[in-house]
């Protein structure tokens, strides 16, 4: 509950901030008050409580994915001083829009009434709506806006109706009534079709495969910080509130609903690794590679009990892999008005580092030792097998292989063609960004056991 | 009386809505889909639902047809020369449509049958009064967190109107 508070007086802040002409310390404040928040934040951890007429619920839970999410909006709004150089009137519109994203997103995991819930849905997507059609006089980033824009509330119009009829089923929008429903005998039907319902429209918002055709073109079109938000926050955010839904609204889960979740997550990787070994653009190939990545998060579901840790694990791993590898990007591709991979030609011998924590948060992705990305898989994998499903991890196994060679199509153009340009300046706090973010990735990957012990 | 009013209603709902969707001129659907709503409204209130009627109101007659007609007079679409659906399109739409309208009403049939005659309790469920209490008690933190989305929203409608300054300057 303090940390819900806490973001949304710092949003307010910093739009009062830019009416007393106090534009260069945004971003400052912003930050020194996130780290202030995440502090606030971790002592609520191994606290059990719940606020508000069980609005607002806090448990070890919601405390990792929050703390998660707020490192991650730390890097966000980090690298948006840079990005947003030109813009600089509206800078304040762009780190309040994404601090309420913030607090949507720590809202959506810590529900304790499916009012809160859909409150939370609304304010990540329609401040991701607003952010993808930010640039407004480039024609794909409207074009980003608008399928977003149509596609999402049709998604979120799904949800809707869906808690409409949970709630027609349990007369309540309590958590714990519909988890204590949805574990007895007499729960009427229409139940089941609601909880389906609100299944489509998460799975639309975390872009798995027969809900995926708007990841693409949104990514590509959105501005490069956006499509970061997208990637990392966003996705990660909608993984673990469908995980949290799904404690309480599968208590005893039907095998077709399993059967389901496999089928998802079989196709997710497999079409979104098959559709971005062709991809040129390395926003829509990190699309298609997000598409996979869903796939691997959804199957934490089919383990609801034990999976938790690895979940968490997982979503870590991504987001801190994904939060370097677009870093890079955002650099590379700089003033340029494409995103090929072209652009990363003698990336290697232009920029070391820089090359280098791609490289990294690449092989983070695909899953190789060292990384945390690789021990991520290796533990949802395992969850999944005590689960008893084999054919769903020799599927992730494959897909993991096809993955390392649309990576590799990155690393092989940064070290082995030749440059076409000069190497442009790259800001300070990109550097701070991307190894700060990639230490953590290793970090992690040396520790496992401090990410998954916690629940 | 009441039932009287009733099926009155119901013929006013289902004729419009039918004329919403066959009418070629879209000024006449939408137009057609106000009386639809507000027949809607008048639903609301034989069910003692008065927030709900009136909220109904305020946000689909008025609200979002005027958005509705705004769009249609904007973007010029006020000619009857609408491109022709794939036939296979149509068909797919139907059967999606009627299988979704097949799934609830199986579920829904299978809820309490119909109301046969009206008992008055006496107590006081839903009037705006209540609803208020309920609002602002137990519902207070959602009620809350609704002003930030609609913060956020505002937000969002200046930032994308607002001139960039510095671009226009060089």
């Amino acid at each position: 509950m303090n940390t819900l508070i806490a973001i949304a007086v710092l949003g307010v802040i910093v739009l009062l901030a830019e009416i007393f002409n106090l534009r260069k310390a945004i971003i400052p404040v912003t930050l020194a008050g996130l780290i202030a928040t995440l502090g606030l934040t971790v002592t609520e951890f191994g606290v059990t409580e719940s606020h508000y007429n069980n609005m607002i619920k806090v448990n070890n839970f919601t405390v990792a994915f929050s703390s998660l999410f707020i490192v991650l909006t730390i890097f966000l709004i980090a690298l948006s001083a840079d990005f947003y150089q030109e813009r600089a009137s509206k800078i304040s519109d762009f780190v309040s829009i994404k601090l309420f994203l913030l607090a949507g997103s720590v809202s959506m995991v810590s529900f304790g009434n499916l009012a809160m819930f859909f409150l939370g849905i609304e304010v990540l997507s329609i401040a991701l709506y607003i952010l993808a059609g930010s640039d407004r006089l480039n024609v794909k980033s409207n074009e980003a806006g608008m399928k977003y824009f149509l596609m999402g509330s049709f998604a979120s119009g799904i949800i809707l109706f869906g808690i409409a009829l949970v709630y027609g089923a349990v007369g309540s929008f309590d958590m714990d009534m519909i988890y204590e429903a949805s574990n007895s005998a007499t729960t009427v039907d229409w139940f089941y079709i609601g909880v389906s319902m609100i299944t489509v429209g998460m799975l639309f918002k975390i872009a798995t495969v027969p809900f995926h055709f708007w990841a693409p073109d949104v990514y590509e079109g959105a501005p490069t910080l956006t499509t970061a938000t997208m990637s990392t926050l966003a996705k990660v955010t909608a993984m673990a509130t469908f995980f949290k839904l799904n404690m309480a609204m599968n208590g005893n889960m039907k095998f077709e609903y399993e059967l389901v979740i496999v089928i998802v997550s079989i196709a997710s990787m497999t079409v979104g690794n098959i559709m971005a070994l062709r991809q040129n653009n390395i926003k829509r190939m990190l699309a298609f590679s997000g598409i996979s990545h869903a796939g691997f998060m959804v199957m934490a579901l089919l383990n609801l009990q034990n999976a938790t840790g690895s979940l968490f694990y997982y979503t870590a791993a991504y987001g801190l892999a994904g939060i370097a590898a677009f870093t890079v990007v955002i650099y590379v591709c700089k003033g340029k008005d494409n995103e090929n991979i072209e652009n990363f030609n003698g990336l290697g011998k232009r920029n070391p580092l820089m090359a280098g924590i791609l490289t990294a948060s690449l092989l983070s992705m695909a899953g190789i030792p060292i990384f945390s990305g690789f021990f991520a898989k290796f533990f949802l994998l395992n969850q999944v097998l005590n689960a008893g499903w084999l054919v769903l991890v020799i599927a992730g196994v494959i897909n993991s292989m096809i993955a390392v060679y649309y990576y590799f199509k990155v690393v092989s153009a940064m070290y082995t063609k030749e440059a076409t340009e000069e190497p442009a300046k790259v800001p300070f706090e990109f550097y701070i960004v991307a190894v700060l973010a990639i230490g953590l990735n290793i970090a992690i990957g040396l520790f496992p056991s401090a990410l998954m012990d916690l629940f | 009386m009441g039932e009287i009013i009733f099926y009155a209603l119901a013929a006013v709902t289902l004729g419009t809505a039918l004329l919403t969707i066959f009418s070629r001129n879209p000024i006449h659907s939408a137009l057609s889909l106000v009386v639809c709503f507000f027949s809607i409204a008048g639903h609301y209130l034989l069910l003692n639902a008065q927030f709900l009627a009136i909220v109904h109101i305020i946000v689909y007659s008025g609200a979002i047809m005027i958005l509705m007609l705004f769009t249609i007079m904007l973007m010029n679409l006020n000619k009857d020369d609408e491109s022709h659906k794939p036939i296979a399109a149509k068909i797919a739409a139907t059967i999606a449509f009627c299988l979704v309208g097949l799934v609830l009403l199986a579920g829904l049939l299978r809820t309490k049958p119909v109301v046969e005659s009206y008992y008055y309790s006496g107590e006081d469920f839903q009037s705006i009064k209540v609803l208020g209490k309920v609002l602002l008690n137990e519902y207070m933190v959602p009620f809350e967190f609704a002003s930030v989305l609609l913060l956020v929203a505002m937000i969002g409608a200046v930032l994308i109107s607002k001139k960039d300054k510095e671009k226009s300057l060089k």
